[in-house]
């Protein structure tokens, strides 16, 4: 009789009661035969927590799959087949699954029933954080962001050394003493990670060109943490927006500039919840209607192509002012890429995936930033500009892992203007 | 001068909506009806709520029975069976039998609202052992029992702790010989599946379907609420076979999307049976020439009806073509008035689609 292949596993070592089983032992076959539907309640116990209803609404049209991003790099994945595994009685807290969604929304997009993994996923996690279940890689980040306000593990006094390492100009609010136009929140990509910083020069190179009245708050700032938030560190996220809200308030900050699309996302949407309510644009946003102000010395002969942050796109609507960005700089051909705007593709660092890379790996065929350098690399593209802290470095890596260096160069979009100013 | 009597022959809800409207606009209604008291199908088979929005039955049949009981244009004939006919539009002569007594109707038009019977999953196959099994009941028994509210196990009379629902039985099979869909039952299910999880809130339900068919606002009124608020299970593959298993039931299915092999042992199972033409609706189609398609259902102008119903509205305009010879349909009066007649009867519902 054929065997489904699917529903055949083979195990490089398999122990059953404590004995080492060897050779054909070692080949197991999925049971078969369904004996029962969620005997023990599996979806109730996801469904039960606030925020997490909507995990039981979905009626398995399977519109999400085709837009999972961790289902394109082969991770087998999308919110019908939690649903299907729920249903069959897989408890999602103890599983993979749990970890494996990015948060980048574009199921919800499709989905009819509105079952909405933004709300599903934080809301479970929590759990499992409570539960301490929670991948090693990312606990040990949960716990060195507590620790140093970071999540890079750097010492939080070293917060500002960009600004002297850079030679920018840069006052912090402590040193103004005065309130200021504008507060920009830097975030922690920008302030430690070497092509982070590089941004931050281009950025405050920008804001001084344009005479902007701004500070920073230095080593007054921590990590905006909704990555955390979303893969569940709800006491982690509360803490530092309790602290940076004081923060603000201190320095009678009225608006607020960000580099990082998902620190947009929390001061937006989270922290008016617990007292925090500020304005607040991201540098693409503040920068788009200002480029005619600024005078372009250098022509940029590059095909550039751009990949639409999660949070900054479909989280936050923003799609426009990056491009209007880069197409004001002098000489820049724009090209698309076929996954762009509503339905880009998830570089696979929201939602704690920054921290995931190795957990992820034993999941996926190939890592969700290698797909996507793929297909930037597809449209012939020289760079591949990006606006999110995050995409900088996960992008270069995978420039070099995919065997693509030489051909695509990553940049940070205020970096391009940086070199175009000369 | 042609009869102004309209016969009505059935007194389920569209037989009393018809009556009411003819008599609303000033005609003369005789209402016949074979069962000793109005109501028809709903009565008869003890609906317990309506759908979508659970509303009693039996207050929903009361506000459709009074407009027509005292109603100086409506005569009701109870325990009345028509057996035979003559005449031709305009002048019809009706023979009934009403307690044993024969009687003759005179009536210048007649509308048919027989209506439909429920599915018999025992008619044609034993595929689920309804009448093998205690604890195997279809929509109709578990309707009487969610009225009574007492739902148990047949068996041993406690209550359920697992319950499905198999969708599809006797619709949309070619070897019955129903290839047709009986549209409902869909919505009934997980109707009664919400009054199941209502009534015995511990009680998990299940519905096996081939494919959820909730048309217009039933998707969001039924469907949606089942699985979001009630937290009934829908599972893609009916089941095809149902054995004892010690005191409990073995259904055995294939879960399609899986495409694995289920055996999932019930308390009860419930068999989503679907509507044929009723034994009047048959009968009456003879005794008036009235051309039937395949599956028994009266044939009418512009298509077949859809088990003698179709969807309220356009059932009932359906039913209006049945008046013998539409094409050279009777005029009461003026054309105005028979246009008059033809639109407030499309405004009315029938049995099953109220159901």
């Amino acid at each position: 009789m054929p065997v489904d292949k699917s529903q055949i596993k083979e195990f490089e070592k398999a122990v059953v009661d404590g004995i080492e089983l060897t050779a054909d032992w070692n080949r197991m076959f999925d049971q078969r035969v369904v004996f029962d539907y969620d005997p023990n309640g599996a979806m109730d116990k996801v469904t039960d927590i606030p925020g997490g209803e909507s995990m039981g609404w979905c009626y398995q049209c399977g519109q999400c799959i085709p837009v999972c991003p961790v289902d394109i790099a082969g991770g087998d994945y999308g919110p019908l087949k939690i649903f299907r595994k729920l249903q069959q009685g897989i408890e999602l807290l103890p599983d993979p699954d749990l970890w494996k969604c990015t948060t980048c929304m574009n199921c919800l997009r499709v989905c009819p029933k509105a079952v909405n993994m933004i709300e599903i996923m934080p809301a479970t996690r929590e759990a499992a954080v409570l539960d301490a279940k929670v991948p090693k890689e990312l606990q040990d980040v949960f716990e060195s962001t507590f620790e140093y306000g970071n999540p890079l593990g750097e010492s939080p006094r070293k917060r500002a050394d960009w600004v002297t390492e850079t030679g920018s100009t840069v006052s912090t609010m402590k040193d103004l003493a005065r309130p200021v136009d504008m507060l920009w929140f830097v975030g922690s990509y920008p302030s430690y990670h070497a092509r982070g910083k590089d941004a931050s020069r281009a950025l405050a190179k920008v804001l001084n060109l344009l005479g902007a009245d701004f500070g920073i708050l230095g080593t007054e700032e921590k990590d905006d943490c909704d990555s955390f938030r979303l893969a569940g560190e709800t006491g982690l996220f509360e803490e530092f927006a309790e602290y940076n809200i004081k923060t603000f308030k201190k320095y009678k900050v009225k608006k607020i500039l960000l580099t990082d699309p998902h620190a947009l996302n929390a001061f937006r949407k989270e922290y008016p919840k617990l007292g925090g309510d500020f304005e607040v644009i991201h540098y693409s946003t503040f920068l788009a209607p200002l480029m005619d102000k600024l005078d372009f010395k250098k022509k940029l002969n590059y095909k550039v192509t751009f990949h639409d942050p999660c949070y900054l796109g479909r989280h936050n609507g923003e799609f426009d002012a990056p491009r209007n960005v880069l197409k004001a700089i002098p000489g820049i051909d724009l090209i698309e890429m076929g996954r762009c705007r509503e339905n880009s593709y998830c570089c696979g660092g929201g939602g704690g995936g920054m921290w995931l890379d190795g957990f992820m790996s034993d999941h996926v065929n190939e890592r969700l930033s290698e797909k996507r350098v793929r297909e930037a690399v597809e449209t012939g593209a020289d760079v591949l500009a990006v606006c999110c802290p995050y995409e900088v470095s996960r992008f270069e890596d995978a420039v070099k892992s995919t065997g693509n260096e030489g051909k695509l160069i990553v940049r940070d979009i205020v970096e391009l203007m940086e070199e175009a100013l000369g | 001068m042609a009869n102004q009597k309209i016969l009505v022959i059935g007194g389920g809800p569209g037989g009393l909506e018809a009556a009411k409207g003819i008599a609303e606009l000033g005609y003369q209604a005789i209402l016949v009806e074979k069962r000793g008291r109005l109501g028809g199908t709903p009565d008869e088979a003890s609906y317990a709520a309506l759908t979508p929005d659970l509303r009693d039955a039996d207050e929903a049949l009361r506000e459709m029975i009074e407009p027509v009981e005292n109603n100086p244009g409506v005569e009701v004939m109870l325990n009345t069976i028509v057996v035979g006919a003559e005449g031709s539009i305009g002048d019809f002569r009706v023979k009934a039998i009403q307690l044993g007594k024969e009687i003759e109707i005179e009536a210048g038009a007649v509308i048919v609202s027989t209506g439909f019977k429920h599915f018999d999953p025992g008619r044609e196959t034993q595929k689920y052992g309804y009448y093998e099994h205690d604890d195997v009941i279809t929509l109709v028994d578990c309707e009487k029992m969610l009225k009574a509210h007492n739902f148990v196990r047949p068996s041993n009379g406690e209550k359920p702790k697992r319950v499905c629902f198999i969708q599809c039985v006797g619709s949309r099979d070619r070897q019955i010989g129903n290839e047709y869909c009986s549209k409902v039952c869909c919505g009934i299910a997980s109707k009664e599946a919400i009054e199941i999880r209502q009534q015995v809130p511990d009680c998990k339900v299940y519905i096996f379907y081939i494919d959820m068919r909730m048309y217009g606002y039933w998707e969001n009124e039924i469907y949606w609420p089942a699985q979001e608020k009630y937290k009934v299970n829908y599972i893609k593959g009916i089941a095809t076979e149902i054995m004892k298993k010690g005191d409990k039931l073995l259904v055995r299915g294939e879960d399609t999307t899986l495409r694995r092999p289920m055996e999932v042992e019930m308390d009860m199972v419930i068999l989503s049976v679907g509507m044929e033409p009723s034994g009047g609706t048959q009968e009456m189609a003879k005794f008036f020439g009235l051309n039937q398609n395949k599956y028994g259902f009266i044939e009418t102008t512009g298509g077949s009806a859809e088990h003698g119903c179709d969807q309220c509205a356009r059932g009932i305009r359906r039913r209006c073509m049945y008046w013998p010879g539409r094409p050279r349909r009777y005029r009461l009066g003026s054309r105005r008035s028979s246009d008059e007649i033809y639109r407030r009867l499309t405004q009315t519902e029938c049995s099953a689609c109220i159901k």
